[in-house]
């Protein structure tokens, strides 16, 4: 007997953003990459077409960091000192999205400056093609100093420039504003904080087609399904037409993950718990598909071994079914 | 539309102020301005005075009594602290505000409402807190609330069931749900109980601006599915206008005529169209905008007036 599939038509879609701009566009990236245009929740291939799947950013830091798991450091070797360096090995790896986020201080010790900044995302944008998204460290005064210089010195790069939060949004907003960048807004979990910050923003005049949401998850075992909830909530009222819930999502699993006990510790918990190196990577990856299931646009990731399952994992969930 | 004026709460600092000092004139003057006002009854929020309810209770009693008649309504968890106060009460019948589903308030709040003869206000709230489905909470007041009441032999004529307002911003997805549950406990027993509501939490958290127009919008609504007895503000000037303008059916304004329309489908249980709107008018496109985030079709923002309107 056929069954008949009942079919969701939403009135609304999720904004098509472009980060990067190629030498035509002003900018200088081999390729861009375009997320959004969802006309239905994640993967319901037989309702709407997904004009773009989700797309892998890999998080690298300007410096060696003082606070990620030996693992990571492990896999990554020598390239963790140089930022250049380390894009490539992403490149090579075919994540879609360079995530480069300025430490607070110098490898040396010395507080980080804007000319250090410039010069590393410099840098960076000459050893790769890739779209690039820079965050700052992530208090308020010095992401302000850090990131302005950024975008002066990149214009017409279309950078995705963050972190955009409901206590400092105005100078990055302003600073991506004038030069031709886009932002990424980041509230804690919860729906009203998100589209509230949303409206800030497009009340100072940033174009629609320039902003990202990070909704913030928790990670696999860490509050993830309050996560998901938010954004499912946030992808719901999107395609119900809500326009200031209408932006690609951007999530960040590699930092949630790497930060559990779980994935950070390899002595002194259970035997049961299995291999250390495994079960991290379990813990990223894991993480990830959860929110790729709840409408994550943009996915930022740590390992390389979760980069080659969620690209396989992403490859899949994209593949149409043959009609029977 | 009884109203139980709120103003004496101990949440304003002007009222924490004047019960330190024992302000006996502060307090008869907010008593009198909201009987004034239309206050039907007055609510007495002290706190739980843990180390003074037995002198602070009376007290206040014997002050407000001094120059108003209403009943007084005591909002309190201190239970010896409430009958301190009941004891001292000489007009109107009281209340007691509140007792809940929780077993241990359950026990003991009605047998001291039986005992001074007081109405009794009880929260759809149980063990695990306050449900979002408006059956549930209704069930909360069918299966143990009112039993309770017919356990002891408390009237439920004098029982007042609260279903609980909590705010658009945070808790929105309960707001639609607590309209529905005003409207089906208004059928829960013969006689029926009355139904009252803390109408102001629906917009804590919210900025100040906006605050009015978001609880002027949920009265229409609340109204139109039956309510007729809140915990409110009566110093309020436009939240009085807009059930004066409900309960006259006046409709010779244009806001009026929108205030009536979203009384009425809530009435037919229709939700409000957006063709019974001039989004033209800024107040009237406010009213929609308003009605769309009590509703929880819209998801609400501190901004959410300044997003374009939604069909």
């Amino acid at each position: 007997m056929p069954v008949e599939i009942p079919k969701d038509n939403w009135p609304g879609a999720v904004r098509t953003i472009t980060l990067g701009a190629t030498a035509a566009e002003g900018g200088s990236r081999r390729q861009v990459v375009t997320v959004g245009g969802a006309k239905s929740l994640p993967f319901l291939h037989f309702e709407a077409i997904h004009p773009y799947r989700p797309v892998i950013a890999l998080e690298i830091r300007d410096r060696r960091p003082d606070d990620w798991s030996p693992l990571l450091i492990k896999t990554w070797q020598e390239v963790v000192d140089d930022p250049a360096s380390w894009a490539q090995a992403g490149e090579k790896l075919g994540v879609d999205l360079i995530q480069l986020t300025l430490s607070l201080t110098k490898a040396d010790g010395s507080s980080n400056t804007p000319a250090n900044a410039v010069n590393v995302v410099k840098a960076v944008l000459a050893a790769t093609g890739l779209p690039l998204l820079v965050f700052g460290p992530g208090q308020a005064e010095v992401d302000n100093e850090l990131l302005v210089a950024v975008a002066e010195a990149t214009k017409g790069e279309r950078l995705v420039l963050g972190i955009c939060e409901d206590k400092n949004y105005r100078t990055i907003v302003a600073a991506a504003l004038a030069n031709g960048h886009l932002v990424s807004a980041r509230t804690p979990m919860d729906v009203n904080l998100a589209k509230q910050l949303n409206i800030l923003i497009k009340d100072m005049g940033m174009p629609l087609d320039r902003i990202l949401m990070d909704p913030t998850t928790g990670a696999l075992g860490y509050g993830i399904e309050y996560g998901y909830s938010v954004m499912e909530r946030l992808r719901l009222a999107a395609l119900q037409g809500d326009t200031m819930t209408q932006f690609p999502m951007i999530v960040t699993p590699g930092f949630e993950a790497w930060k559990t006990k779980e994935a950070k510790v390899g002595e002194g918990v259970p035997a049961e718990w299995g291999d250390w190196e495994a079960r991290a990577i379990h813990w990223e990856s894991l993480t990830t598909i959860a929110l790729l299931e709840s409408g994550a646009d943009i996915v930022v990731l740590r390992h390389p071994e979760s980069i080659r399952r969620i690209q396989a994992a992403i490859q899949e969930l994209m593949t149409q079914a043959e009609p029977a | 539309m009884y109203i139980i004026g709120e103003n004496i709460h101990i949440i304003s600092p002007k009222v924490k102020e004047a019960l330190a000092e024992k302000n006996e004139r502060f307090f008869q003057e907010l008593a009198v301005s909201q009987v004034e006002a239309g206050a039907q009854a007055l609510d007495l929020n002290l706190g739980p005075r843990k180390k003074d309810w037995e002198e602070v209770f009376p007290w206040m009693v014997k002050t407000v009594e001094a120059v108003v008649d209403v009943p007084l309504c005591f909002d309190s968890t201190n239970l010896m602290g409430i009958e301190a106060g009941l004891k001292q009460v000489t007009k109107a019948q009281p209340i007691i505000n509140s007792t809940s589903a929780e077993p241990e308030r359950l026990e003991k709040v009605p047998l001291v409402a039986k005992k001074y003869n007081t109405r009794l206000l009880a929260l759809t709230m149980g063990q695990s807190g306050i449900p979002v489905k408006a059956d549930e909470r209704v069930n909360i007041a069918l299966e143990t609330l009112i039993p309770r009441m017919l356990e002891i032999d408390y009237p439920i004529e004098d029982l007042i069931l609260d279903p609980l307002v909590l705010t658009v911003s945070g808790c929105q997805e309960y707001c639609p749900e607590l309209i529905e549950a005003v409207r089906t406990l208004q059928f829960a027993w013969d006689p029926p109980p009355a139904i009252s509501v803390g109408l102001s939490n629906v917009s804590n958290a919210v900025p100040a601006e906006n605050r009015g127009l978001i609880n002027r919008v949920y009265c229409a609504m609340l109204m139109g599915a039956g309510l007729q007895m809140m915990i409110a503000n009566p110093l309020d000037l436009e939240l009085k206008e807009t059930i004066r303008i409900i309960e006259e059916r006046d409709a010779s304004t244009a806001v009026g005529h929108l205030y009536l329309k979203i009384h009425d489908r809530i009435a037919a249980m229709e939700e409000p169209h957006i063709e019974d709107v001039d989004m033209n008018d800024p107040m009237q496109s406010a009213i929609w905008k308003t009605t769309q985030i009590l509703l929880n079709k819209v998801i609400y923002a501190d901004s959410y007036l300044g997003q374009e309107a939604m069909a």
